[in-house]
């Protein structure tokens, strides 16, 4: 019998192997647990979910069998970097942001989901879809955010080209899963003498009796700067007004790059930023010491300047609310906002405010191209070296029925104010209606 | 969810209402609590109380006096002999002293160089039969012979552990119950309104199932319960993976419980006659390969394997049958084991099955007996070349079945890739391993998964079913809980009384772990998979039945003092000598009728 019974040990054997084989799959469980829950995930939770605009139009409805998106194919395209899809192929987008809070994972209780799936946006379809409109009536690349700088709402995030996720079909053009609101980052050009009057109103005294004097050419230690002007003597209003980048190269040096790179920073340039989840790209500024000449460059938004329209927006929002950010995002549930940013003085904000109205006003035939719209802009045409530049038009609604921030930028599109102007007032124009 | 359903029914006070739906969430916890202490008691009963040999007789030597503590006993040189007696010219093994239920001794020859002499008559190939104060001689070592007095034995026994001192089993059935209902509670909340009355008598039923037989134990004076309510436990997992997948299907569930714990006593009760269960052997053995034939021969190809057969609506595995007739045929007498024949029979018979199942398709089942096949016959021979040899031609021939039929080969092609075929051969692993992992270490609550949905979720992926709805805890305690069974096999086999009954608890054992590897770890991508079931929780009556009766040979290893109700407690054994004393005409002692059918 013992001989027998002393053999029966070889049973323990099998039963080692087992708890291997479950060590195993325990530590494959600590691993994977998550990728392997969310794998069916809506399934897994027995989710029933909508993604809904600030109206309650549906932009995107899930269920255990079915993924659904707005019905409309404009409002899809127009929509899809605010809503992303279910395969997460954009990056940015609040299905791939949201889907871990409408259902999230722990190693300890698995997947929950949380009481409602239902995510209410502040986007406003109808702006969307007009802001897409306007820029596929241009070149059809660029990118168009409106805001409430009261409350940070953001209305309009549209980037194009872009996806219709339901048309399997068709190959979409090459970037358009890019949200360039977010993700891309651009040379500001002209816009980006905001940002210098901004420093310079902030550092330097006396802003308003200095004059500047333009003659379309100007040298600094041996580097041309040139001008569309001549502009001769202007004001510091006048030079913002005229765009004049003699001024500006001037007013960059005299801020000098310390203090230029303070205020690029303070303004949020240079880091990301979150909205509702999503990052947003770094912009870039000359950090290490680069000279006058390239300062000069610098603080007219060339050099390597490069802009995040997200970063801009948020800027111009501070401006137009007495210097002070009111956080944006993108889900009614965060309204009121999370929180507020002193971007500037009251001052300097009041100041830059009143001097993009008078850009509007005396030079950009508001009757024209803007019509009934109490604007206060800046345009941009970003030369790239190559005869293409980028058209840039940001700035915001002087009025307190209708608080909106915005920035439009077409990529390679040519003149600020003549490729992305129109873009911008077709929205406002539909936002004036709201 | 929950919350409405129970305001449905019960119309109580809010305060009430917000305390119920926090304490209905505590079920959950409380669910793993119970599991966890019932394995643990059932362990510490099982495995930490102390365990004596009983004493059979003795072998005077000299002065010395030896005892023998099985009805087999190996007397030989060898330090694993039961009776070791260490002189020169004695073999190894040199001898088998046996004893039959009616209390007869009988010495075997086995095979000695010397040869054995009984009161200086050579010992042939039958046997002696032996009685006090007979002298053994044993190549030259005289020996005497002594059986154990009624009065000796009764005082010895009396000296022995009573199980149940330290871990009482009606704490641990108590504690079985309260998880029932917490289990029964989480159904009634999650289930549809049609289906809970049914659902409530299922675990009504297995409530009065397991209480029965608890109390029937208690009344035969056995205190040995552990695999039992571990059986139980398993088996509620397995009712309640029915009620959240099958609810329409409870009363067949009731009725398979009721057949399975009704065959586990008639099986045990059978067993606890040696003779009477080695009279049977050929029997089985021919039974077990009619139906295996007929499966070949008539079934349909049903999901890949044609492992069914049908009668009148209901399907049957034969499969599952075999595996009880298997080691019934399978396991064997210490005196038997060291012929020839018997071992020749032992490979035919093992062969037949294994070519039957591969026939059959039944890939997962072919792989269960063969490990089995190997256990035993290592078991039996201790010869690990034996066992390799087994195992390359096995390899051999699986590697043709994988190249011969398709649909084994497409399962090993998509092992340990089933997450680059989600919508293929990956199917049904990925979202296993989904859900499993969704219900995180405390599950979703009886009922509440997703999973079930999924084809073969309550049979070939309940690992990850019960992993999902009561958490990878009780998931592991699943495992555990078979664990716990096969160590206890195998420390009852160190004192069973008969080989037979120790082969048979370790084989049965070994095929239920490998049963529930394959299952647990098909299921997971961690081995490929199979699709066999886990024992006791898969639905599926053929199974049930089948643990259920694997279960009775366990018992009939468990020879603590007045444990197992299969095996007869000492104070009683002499009646039962009577008894057979009185039949003993019938018998026919003729050992040499193996089971090969010759």
């Amino acid at each position: 019998m013992n001989k027998i019974t002393n053999r029966a040990v070889s049973v323990l054997l099998i039963a080692a192997l087992i708890i291997v084989g479950l060590t195993v799959y325990v530590l494959r469980y600590i691993d994977h647990g998550k990728s392997w829950a969310m794998s069916f995930s809506r399934a897994n939770a027995g989710v029933t979910g909508t993604v809904t605009d600030r109206d309650g139009l549906v932009l995107a409805a899930f269920d255990e069998t079915r993924n659904a998106y707005a019905e409309n194919a404009l409002d899809r395209e127009a929509c899809y970097h605010v809503t992303g899809d279910y395969w997460g192929r954009s990056g940015t987008g609040i299905l791939s942001a949201y889907w871990d809070d409408m259902q999230s994972f722990s190693l300890l209780t698995g997947t929950t989901h949380a009481e409602s799936a239902e995510l209410k946006l502040t986007v406003d379809t109808g702006l969307c879809r007009t802001a897409y409109a306007a820029l596929l009536g241009q070149n059809g690349m660029g990118a168009a955010m409106l805001m409430n700088y009261r409350t940070g709402e953001v209305l309009c995030m549209v980037s194009a080209p872009s996806v219709d996720p339901l048309d399997s079909e068709t190959e979409p053009p090459e970037g358009a899963y890019i949200n360039r609101c977010l993700s891309s980052v651009f040379t500001p050009g002209s816009v980006f003498k905001l940002v210098t009057a901004a420093a310079a109103i902030e550092t330097v005294p006396n802003m308003d009796s200095r004059q500047f004097y333009c003659e379309n050419l100007y040298t600094i230690a041996g580097v041309d700067i040139k001008c569309t002007g001549p502009h001769y003597t202007q004001t510091f209003e006048q030079a913002l007004a005229n765009s004049c980048n003699i001024a500006f190269a001037q007013i960059a040096v005299k801020v000098g790059q310390t203090n230029m790179i303070e205020h690029v920073r303070a303004y949020g340039f240079l880091d990301r930023h979150e909205l509702s989840g999503l990052r947003s790209a770094a912009g870039n500024y000359p950090l290490d010491f680069v000279g006058d000449p390239e300062l000069a460059w610098s603080g007219i938004g060339q050099s390597t300047d490069l802009v995040n329209p997200y970063a801009m927006l948020r800027f111009v929002a501070a401006i137009a609310n007495h210097g002070v950010l009111v956080e944006p995002h993108l889900l009614m549930s965060e309204t009121p906002a999370a929180g507020e940013t002193r971007l500037m003085q009251a001052d300097t904000a009041d100041r830059l405010a009143a001097m993009m109205n008078y850009n509007v006003v005396s030079h950009y035939e508001p009757e024209d191209n803007f019509p009934g719209l109490p604007l206060c802009a800046k345009t941009g045409t970003a030369e790239l070296g190559d005869g293409t530049s980028h058209a840039w038009f940001v700035g915001f609604l002087n009025d307190e029925a209708h608080p909106y921030a915005f920035v439009v930028l077409v990529e390679r599109g040519g003149s600020g104010l003549r490729v992305a102007g129109p873009v911008a007032n077709r929205l406002l124009q539909e936002a004036m209606k709201r | 969810m929950l919350y409405c359903r129970l305001k449905y029914y019960v119309k109580l006070s809010a305060a009430v209402d917000d305390f119920l739906s926090y304490s209905l969430t505590a079920t959950k916890y409380v669910l793993i609590l119970l599991s966890l202490a019932i394995l643990v008691r059932c362990l510490r009963s099982m495995l930490s109380e102390k365990y004596e040999s009983e004493v059979w007789a003795y072998i005077r030597l000299g002065r010395e006096l030896l005892p023998a503590t099985h009805w087999e006993n190996i007397i030989g040189r060898s330090r694993s002999a039961d009776v070791r007696i260490d002189r020169k010219g004695i073999g190894r093994v040199h001898a088998v002293l046996k004893r039959s239920d009616n209390g007869v001794w009988t010495i075997y020859d086995v095979f000695s160089r010397r040869g054995v002499w009984v009161n200086s008559i050579k010992v042939g190939p039958r046997g002696m039969n032996l009685d006090t104060g007979d002298v053994i001689n044993l190549a030259g070592t005289t020996v005497r012979f002594q059986d154990i007095t009624t009065a000796k034995r009764q005082k010895l026994e009396a000296q022995r552990t009573v199980p149940g001192k330290s871990v009482s089993p009606f704490g641990t059935l108590l504690e079985l119950t309260v998880f029932e209902l917490f289990l029964l509670l989480q159904h009634t909340m999650t289930a549809r309104e049609e289906h809970i009355a049914s659902i409530a008598l299922a675990f009504a039923m297995l409530l009065a199932l397991e209480w029965a037989c608890y109390l029937s134990m208690r009344l035969m004076g056995r205190s040995g319960f552990e695999v039992e309510t571990l059986a139980f436990y398993l088996t509620a997992l397995g009712l309640s993976v029915a009620a959240s997948s099958t609810p329409g299907d409870m009363y067949k569930q009731i009725l398979l419980m009721t057949a399975a714990v009704v065959l586990f006593l008639l099986m045990g009760w059978w067993l606890r006659s040696l003779h009477r269960t080695t009279l049977l052997r050929m029997t089985v053995g021919i039974c077990a390969l009619a139906l295996l034939a007929l499966n070949v021969l008539t079934s349909d190809a049903v999901f890949g394997a044609r492992n069914w057969l049908d009668f009148g609506g209901y399907s049957f595995q034969p499969s599952e049958l075999v595996k009880v007739a298997y080691l019934y045929v399978g396991a064997s007498t210490l005196d038997r084991l060291y012929r020839k024949r018997n071992l020749l029979a032992f490979i035919a018979f093992s062969a037949v099955c294994v070519v039957a199942l591969a026939l059959i398709g039944d890939f997962g089942t072919a792989l269960v007996f063969f490990t089995c096949f190997l256990v035993i016959s290592f078991m039996r021979s201790g010869s690990i070349a034996t066992v390799l040899l087994a195992v390359a031609g096995a390899g051999m021939a699986g590697v043709l079945a994988v190249s011969m039929r398709p649909y084994i080969g497409q399962r090993f092609a998509s092992w340990g890739h089933v997450w680059e075929d989600i919508y293929g051969a990956g199917f049904q692993q990925s979202r296993a391993m989904s859900a499993a992992a969704g219900g995180g270490l405390f599950g979703k609550g009886a009922g509440s998964g997703w999973l079930k949905q999924v084809f073969a979720a309550n049979t070939d992926l309940v690992f990850a079913m019960v992993c999902e709805e009561q958490g990878l805890i009780i998931g592991i305690c699943m495992v555990l809980a078979v664990l716990a069974m096969a160590f206890f096999a195998v420390r009852s086999a160190r004192h069973g009384r008969s080989a037979y009954y120790a082969i048979a608890a370790c084989g049965a054992m070994s095929m239920l772990m490998v049963q529930m590897a394959l299952n647990v770890f098909g299921s997971v991508d961690i081995l490929p998979f199979t699709g066999v079931t886990f024992p006791f929780v898969s639905r599926g009556g053929s199974s049930l039945l089948s643990c259920w009766m694997l279960m009775a040979f366990l018992k009939g290893a468990d020879t603590r003092r007045g444990a197992s109700f299969v095996v007869r407690p000492v104070k009683t054994i002499e009646e039962y000598e009577v008894v057979y004393d009185a039949e003993k005409d019938d018998y026919d002692y003729d050992d040499d009728g193996t089971e090969s059918g010759d």
